[in-house]
């Protein structure tokens, strides 16, 4: 129990490493970017018709503490960051934890869920084909798995939106009806972000499905073709049991370990496919941070907070394998 | 052109003298096929192995001739891409379709018929198409245009087809009376040209990245491995969309490209960087090294004659399988307005306003390039997944 606590411990520390070269790597590219806050704040006010002098800037620069050096304020921003807190967005002048509010939330919802669906199909659907030897069942599998490859998942919210619009007349976009949009949360509000969400989640999880059926395949397939599974065979078992039993628990391991990965993919279609289907969370709002208004406090937070859920993800992953497998598990207590 | 033997089924009279043929027993025949396969080089196994998958071949020729169309793109396109090309009097309009016969007659000569524009008082002072089904227009081959330069020096001014008079638009136009047809081979030409550029910039990162890490191993590698997952789990899109947009809006369209294709090769290197890494690792304590250094190989020999050619392949392989995540990252960051911008064509620069209910419901050959990227990305994924077979060596012991 010990050595697993400290396997435990181990794994949070690099987690907590790998943070924190990330916030390196975004406190870096918000730091590139010309012109900083203080300049922004006033070139506002000067619109508002105060004129505003160079001493002016300096002391602005002094309150929000940009005069310190980089390491400083890096090492602030990434204290604040652990607790959630980014700060104040200097062209919306709004706090951006309030700002993302349950925005991050229901992306990340969003996220979970289409990762979900990918497996749910992927592992019985894959360890079927690769088991099976039925040629009509694989090549059609192999076809979809390229397809959701090649086609980006903006293409097919894209052609989705084409039928939609043509057949039905209806764009499906948006995440709630209007009535909700700004309503407090309540149960008629989750039910109308179901009756909206199913789309979305569908398209992420679209390619999401396809790599995953692939890995799956791969991977039952390669275990089925190991001697201890012949030797299960020779024992007398057969069918299903032998599949399930042997070979599938073995892959299970590498397919745990991919979803980490699996959510990164699903992360970058997040913002292309809230711009087509208009959904009004993180992704949406990432895009209008950069694109529109080159606002880079709001963009690092959310590649931010992004990369911690995968990180978090990854982290319980591997939690989770220490537990159920058994190799894993002997080699760390032992 | 001589053919090159086939390793695995090597043609008997070719490899034999012309009188062997009639004493060639079943060993003879073995034997020589071994040997064929023994003293093959490691391209020609690959290509051997790369011509028996039927779908890696199909899409290597769908491949080429996507290459091609876009190599030689101002050739086979009737007009200029950009708003020089553009057709005033046919915005937004539907593709026009050569024809062979009408209610006239046939003619060997492929037609279109002419479309006449009306505004007058019976028209209520609005432009009023009708078409002309009397009048035809005819289409001709080998016609003189705009200029331009084949393959980036060839000053020339002949087109693959064009019509007598007016316009043919296969692809019908755009907003702006460009014609979609050109646009869209142009656009060919352009994903291949980012993908190049960002795939080169990423091999070469991670070429040093990865050959550092695996060749010196140790506390070196733990370090650069620790950097490379940690930057491997930062989504990739967001970064892109973070670094894009320091991109100053007065940029000129070349600058903005070949900062595009940096940038995309900046991200790229992890996943590459990590395969020379574990390629390295492997190839570098194996045995045939070891025997190279005992014989007194000098290191120089050892990396240039053994290591290197031992993973060439599968380089190659990476590199072809990591293009078309490029190509489709480009085309995702002009969709969203971030990436190229006009007047380069890409696809993504052209799909960028079809959002709009408008273009949804009334102009769907907006749509029509999209078949083409997807024949492209499809094409690079299956040549490399082929590609990907035929280099392993051992894909022929579970034939």
């Amino acid at each position: 129990m010990f050595n697993f606590m400290r396997f435990v411990a181990t794994r949070a520390v690099l987690a907590v490493i790998t943070l924190i070269i990330v916030s390196l790597v975004v406190f870096s590219l918000m730091e590139l970017v010309p012109g900083d806050c203080a300049e922004r704040y006033l070139a506002f006010k000067n619109t508002q018709g105060s004129g505003i002098s160079l001493a002016d800037i300096e002391n602005e620069r002094v309150r929000l503490g940009l005069d310190r050096p980089f390491m400083e304020r890096w090492g602030k921003w990434i204290v604040g960051a652990f607790q959630g807190e980014f700060g104040d967005s200097c062209i919306l002048r709004v706090n951006i934890a309030q700002l993302l509010g349950d925005k991050f939330w229901i992306s990340l919802g969003l996220c979970l869920s289409a990762l979900l669906l990918a497996y749910i199909i992927a592992i019985p659907v894959g360890i079927l084909s690769a088991s099976s030897s039925n040629a009509t069942l694989n090549n059609s599998l192999r076809i979809f798995s390229y397809l959701g490859l090649a086609l980006p998942n903006f293409l097919l919210a894209l052609m989705i939106m084409l039928f939609s619009t043509v057949y039905f007349g209806d764009t499906l976009t948006g995440l709630f009806s209007r009535e909700y949009r700004d309503a407090d949360w309540s149960w008629d509000r989750v039910l109308d972000l179901m009756s909206h969400a199913w789309l979305p989640i569908f398209i992420l999880g679209w390619s999401a499905t396809a790599f995953a059926l692939q890995t799956v395949r791969a991977l039952v397939s390669d275990e089925i073709g190991k001697l201890y599974v012949t030797a299960a065979a020779a024992r007398g078992m057969y069918g299903r049991k032998l599949l399930w039993r042997y070979p599938a628990r073995h892959s299970l391991g590498p397919i745990v370990n991919s979803l980490g990965f699996d959510l990164n993919r699903i992360f970058n279609e997040l913002p292309i496919v809230a711009l087509i289907l208009t959904l009004t969370e993180a992704g949406a709002l990432l895009i209008e941070a950069l694109a529109r208004s080159n606002d880079q406090q709001l963009a690092g937070a959310i590649i931010f907070l992004l990369t911690a859920s995968i990180v978090a993800l990854n982290f319980f992953t591997d939690v989770l394998l220490a537990a159920i497998d058994p190799r894993v598990r002997k080699s760390i207590l032992s | 052109m001589t053919q090159t033997p086939d390793p695995l089924e090597p043609n008997l009279a070719q490899t034999s003298g012309p009188a062997a043929a009639i004493v060639e027993t079943d060993a003879a025949v073995a034997r020589r096929a071994k040997e064929a396969y023994y003293t093959a080089s490691q391209s020609q196994l690959i290509w051997a192995r790369f011509k028996k998958q039927r779908a890696a071949m199909i899409a290597a020729y769908v491949l080429l001739f996507l290459l091609l169309s876009g190599l030689f793109a101002p050739f086979l396109s009737p007009y200029d891409p950009n708003i020089a090309g553009r057709n005033k009097d046919y915005l937004n309009g539907a593709p026009t379709i050569p024809m062979f016969c009408d209610s006239n007659g046939c003619s060997v000569r492929p037609f279109l018929h002419t479309v006449e524009r009306e505004r007058s008082m019976a028209t209520n002072f609005r432009w009023v198409e009708t078409v002309n089904e009397d009048k035809r227009r005819y289409m001709e081959f080998f016609v003189e245009g705009s200029s331009y330069r084949l393959l980036g020096f060839i000053p020339m001014d002949t087109h693959l087809f064009g019509m007598n008079e007016g316009f043919i638009h296969l692809f019908g136009t755009d907003a702006s009376g460009k014609d979609i047809f050109s646009r869209t081979l142009h656009a060919i030409w352009t994903s291949i040209q980012v993908g190049t550029i960002g795939v080169m910039i990423a091999f070469v990162l991670a070429l040093i990245i990865g050959g550092v890490s695996g060749y010196y191993g140790g506390w070196i590698d733990s370090f650069l491995q620790m950097i490379t997952d940690a930057v491997r789990t930062v989504p990739a899109i967001p970064l892109f969309m973070a670094i894009a947009a320091f991109v100053p809006q007065e940029w000129s369209a070349e600058e903005r490209f070949f900062f595009i294709s940096m940038i995309l090769g900046l991200i790229g290197w992890p996943t590459l960087a990590r395969r020379v890494r574990t390629h390295l690792l492997t190839e570098r304590n194996q045995e045939y090294v070891l025997a190279a250094q005992l014989c007194g190989a000098s290191p120089r020999h050892v990396i240039g004659k053994h290591l290197l050619p031992s993973f060439t392949s599968y380089i190659i392989v990476d590199l072809v399988i990591s293009f078309p995540y490029m190509v489709l990252s480009e085309t995702a960051l002009s969709f969203i307005g971030l990436g190229l911008k006009e007047p380069v064509n890409s696809l993504g620069v052209m799909l960028q306003n079809v959002t709009s209910a408008d273009v949804l419901l009334n102009y769907q050959w907006y749509f029509i390039p999209v078949i083409f990227f997807i024949a492209l990305v499809m094409a690079f994924v299956f040549v490399g997944d082929g590609l990907r077979d035929a280099a392993d060596p051992y894909s022929d012991n579970n034939k």
